[in-house]
């Protein structure tokens, strides 16, 4: 894929990795007290002790990854050598030069072509004196 | 079930009768639309080109001069992005209803990164040219090497031939 559009994607991959962090981290957040005055929060059960301490920091490793690789993918960006003007003026060039040597190439096929013609009339002859020289037994 | 036919063919075939004796007897195609036009209802432009943020109601947070520097301003645009992340996180924890202005201040970010992103086609599409022109330019110089050695080759062989016919 070109570029351009890897890093479109790696955009698009950084939105989608943040949005699935806030999204788990808001759907797995344990109930915690809000003041004194609201009695604890009942325990809950299922998925707290295992990894829910760990899951912040491997999404958050996950995001500043691809941030990190976002930053390659731009650095690894072709330099972009002057601006429009050059780029038109360049192609101007190539295509002046292009009809040049599309001329020449033109001018030596068909010099190519008038030489190969002529061969062949003279093999045409060559053969055809072979014939007539060659008496019938 | 009620089912439709397929519409006629538009009724102007007629004029077409005697295309194959005479072409020039028939219409000419109509010539290319310019400008804007109407397709089914909708309104469509032949001049393709990006719209501008303003357009789209977009604030441009990276400076718009004649040339931009896109790397720096794709780099700056990442660590602000980073930064506006880490900020909603925060925000989150300590003050979870003013959430929404930060998540307008990431979408604008995104908006800007895919716009910075999308004007680099252009440039991109004209090195693309240059390249296919600096392709084309080496192939035909090989081709015409190509022929000149072919022809030198044919006359050396003819010259020969001639040699041994004589010497014969």
């Amino acid at each position: 894929m070109d570029i351009i559009s890897q890093l479109q994607e790696q955009v698009n991959s950084i939105a989608a990795l943040a949005f699935n962090t806030f999204g788990t981290l808001q759907r797995d957040a344990p109930p915690v007290r809000l003041s004194p005055s609201y009695p604890e929060p009942p325990p809950s059960t299922t998925e707290d002790p295992t990894n829910f301490a760990e899951q912040p920091k491997l999404m958050s490793a996950a995001l500043v990854k691809a941030a990190k690789q976002f930053d390659a993918l731009v650095a690894a960006l072709p330099p972009s050598e002057g601006g429009e003007e050059a780029q038109l003026r360049r192609i101007a060039a190539l295509q002046a030069e292009n009809d040049a040597v599309g001329q020449e190439l033109q001018k030596q096929l068909e010099a190519a072509e008038k030489e190969l013609k002529q061969v062949q009339e003279l093999f045409t002859q060559a053969a055809d004196n072979c014939l007539n020289l060659k008496k019938p037994d | 079930m009620a089912t439709a036919t397929y519409p006629p063919p538009p009724p102007y075939y007629r004029l077409y009768k005697d295309y194959l004796q005479n072409p020039k007897s028939a219409p000419e195609p109509p010539p290319p639309i310019e400008g804007t036009y109407v397709c089914f209802g909708g309104n469509y432009t032949t001049d393709d080109v990006l719209p501008s943020l303003e357009d789209q109601g977009v604030r441009q947070l990276y400076p718009n001069g004649p040339n931009i520097d896109f790397k720096k301003e794709l780099r700056s645009l990442n660590r602000e992005l980073q930064l506006h992340i880490l900020e909603l996180a925060d925000v989150l924890v300590e003050r979870p209803s003013q959430y929404a202005r930060r998540v307008e201040e990431i979408s604008l970010i995104f908006k800007n990164l895919h716009h910075l992103l999308n004007s680099l086609r252009p440039h991109q599409a004209r090195a693309t040219l240059i390249h296919i022109l600096e392709l084309q330019i080496q192939r035909r110089k090989e081709a015409l090497e190509d022929i000149k050695r072919r022809r030198e080759e044919a006359q050396r062989l003819l010259k020969e031939s001639l040699a041994t016919l004589d010497g014969q």
